[in-house]
């Protein structure tokens, strides 16, 4: 149920992303399912990023101003930092408490899934990542004879992302579940 | 008399800037007071209601059509869902190399910006390609200043533009190509450099932001349904400029040729009409405000152009315009932020009037003008932040129009110095 619950946020954020305008939502399951399974998998385990990982030190800051932004955390790639809003991760620790979610989002997980969801953005830009994960989705974006050219499919790497920081954070729920909440409730805070 | 006639210019110019009046209603204003200083009577030969009101207003007619014919075409991109397949392909076959996505957008940038111009031309292009960029980890800024870059370097190719100076500054269609197919390189030499040197620079970037999930799309949108337009359809923007620059038909037929081409292409035949008319409908709704603002650009052109108005300025703006080619070019390189903000030398404003003064007063030729106007056009065009491409491509990537003025104005300055330079070693 949960789990149903976890992809049909997936679903809903491809949908909301550009380029998937009219894609059956099907397609679009089938596609949130896959990248979810891809997330999962990247963790250290994984070969290519325990490569990646030997070789690349991400610099963690934190920031105020999320709320107003709409941002948990932002990864950029130069320099390698990732900056996390604390006034988000403190208001999303208290909202877990608020809706008694803490079995799903144990204290303090709040900000380590997002420096993971960030980590797992810095992973998913390196060439063989990106090479499997598209692959894995399978969406062809041109066919000659035998040979396939996979289309990157925009969103994806967001669900791998979210994916990866609920594995790697041992997570109940996925973290969507929180940024749905927690946008909605900015939002009625800011009306009322 | 002059003294008096530039200070009411510059009145108007702090009444565009401060918002007091809209850009047309100010130009209009304008027009009248400087008729009635240069002495021309209420009514008759060179009189302020039947020379600057009643002649000037259409004077600018056939730009208003080409106008009129770019945004139906614009309006068809869209329905038919050409522009949105071009940028969802682009992100297909390079989204995981953000640059590949970047330049691709630029490419559909500019092929709409020879279709049409200003916010729509922006919304066209960057409906989806600046949400599209951003989500393959383009920055923000760099987005939106993509699709603007990527419109500027349609702009030299955008037929109602030709259309607009020939009418204007009373030059062949012809001539206005000849500068403008040499303004070409240097707007798309800039817009690649944009896009590669800032994406070197700022690199890429993700967040985990509190917009990711949305509410479910409503069922039932008739544009959500629409699938991918066929490859051929995608041609549609080149078919006006392979008439027009290729097969030298005139511009109206061109663009004419341009939305039967997108028709038939996408289109039923039962379903032809229905589309025809609800598309160019639409397109007077978005060629609107710049109808509007041609019809006051026209009423000044006629104002600065009385006999007086020119016998009053000539002396003083003669004496201010540098006749030397490289006073020529700094000169009028330093003057390149004006035409910000709707400053005076915004060719869409009082930049119109100016040009007109320095065709009629013969302090420079008018293919000169020409070459001034269409580079000026260019920094416009892209980075002034009260342009309304701007305004829309910058608060739809959720940054500020300032912000991407500071980040686009080197490149589109080094863009007008290209163009003033051609222009003075070639037309002066």
């Amino acid at each position: 149920m949960n789990d149903d619950h976890d992809l049909d946020l997936a679903v809903r954020l491809l949908a909301g992303t550009p380029t998937h305008e009219g894609r059956d939502p099907a397609l679009l399951g089938q596609w949130a399912r896959t990248a979810s399974e891809f997330g999962r998998r990247m963790t250290l385990r994984h070969e290519t990023v325990r490569v990646i990982e030997r070789h690349e030190t991400v610099r963690v800051i934190e920031r105020d101003g999320g709320l107003e932004a709409g941002l948990f955390a932002r990864y950029r790639s130069r320099p390698p930092v990732v900056e996390v809003y604390a006034d988000t991760v403190a208001r999303a620790e208290r909202l877990v408490a608020e809706r008694g979610w803490r079995h799903w989002f144990p204290e303090g997980s709040v900000r380590a899934a997002a420096l993971a969801h960030e980590q797992a953005h810095a992973w998913l830009h390196h060439a063989p990542v990106r090479a499997e994960f598209k692959r894995a989705l399978g969406h062809t974006a041109l066919r000659l004879g035998r040979r396939r050219l996979y289309a990157y499919v925009a969103g994806a790497d967001e669900i791998a992302a979210h994916a990866y920081a609920q594995a790697a954070c041992g997570l109940g729920r996925s973290p969507l579940l929180l940024t749905e909440a927690l946008a909605a409730a900015v939002s009625f805070e800011s009306e009322n | 008399m002059g003294v008096v006639i530039l200070l009411v210019m510059a009145v108007g110019v702090a009444a565009m800037l401060t918002r007091k009046l809209p850009t047309a209603f100010a130009l209009v204003l304008l027009a009248v007071v400087i008729a009635f200083l240069a002495g021309a009577p209420l009514t008759g030969k060179e009189s302020v209601l039947d020379t600057v009101l009643q002649e000037g207003a259409p004077a600018l007619a056939a730009t208003m059509i080409a106008i009129l014919l770019g945004s139906w075409l614009g309006k068809l991109l869209e329905e038919t869902g050409i522009a949105g397949t071009l940028v969802r392909k682009i992100v297909e076959f390079g989204g995981d190399r953000p640059v590949f996505v970047a330049l691709g957008v630029l490419a559909v940038s500019a092929l709409v910006g020879t279709v049409t111009g200003s916010a729509p031309a922006a919304m066209l292009a960057g409906l989806i390609g600046i949400p599209a960029m951003i989500a393959v980890g383009i920055p923000k800024v760099t987005a939106a200043g993509t699709v603007l870059m990527g419109i500027a370097v349609g702009v030299p190719f955008e037929l109602p533009v030709w259309q607009f100076f020939s009418t204007a500054l009373d030059l062949p269609i012809d001539t206005v190509r000849g500068f403008m197919v040499k303004l070409f390189p240097f707007a798309l030499l800039a817009a690649v450099a944009y896009v590669l040197v800032e994406s070197r620079r700022r690199g890429v970037e993700h967040t985990w932001s509190l917009k990711t999930v949305r509410a479910r799309p409503p069922r039932g949108d008739r544009r959500r349904r629409l699938g991918d337009a066929p490859w051929y359809a995608l041609l549609t923007p080149a078919v006006p400029l392979v008439l027009a620059l290729g097969l030298d038909v005139a511009i109206i037929p061109s663009l004419l040729g341009g939305v039967l081409y997108a028709l038939v292409t996408t289109t039923r035949p039962r379903e032809m009409n229905r589309r025809l008319l609800r598309t160019l409908y639409g397109g007077f709704e978005v060629a609107a405000p710049p109808i509007t603002l041609f019809v006051a650009i026209g009423i000044l052109l006629a104002a600065v152009e009385l006999p007086g108005a020119v016998d009053a300025l000539q002396p003083l703006v003669k004496a201010v315009s540098p006749q030397n080619t490289v006073l020529f070019i700094l000169v009028f390189t330093l003057l390149v932020p004006l035409c910000l903000f709707r400053g005076p030398l915004n060719v869409f404003g009082l930049g119109a009037g100016i040009a007109g003064v320095l065709v009629a007063t013969g302090i420079y030729p008018a293919v000169a003008v020409l070459g001034m106007t269409a580079s000026y056009n260019q920094v416009f065009g892209v980075s002034d932040p009260t342009s309304t491409q701007t305004v829309w491509s910058a608060q739809y990537a959720g940054v500020s129009p300032h912000q991407v003025m500071l980040r686009t104005l080197p490149y589109v300055w080094a863009v007008a110095f290209g163009g003033l330079c051609v222009t003075a070693f070639t037309e002066l």
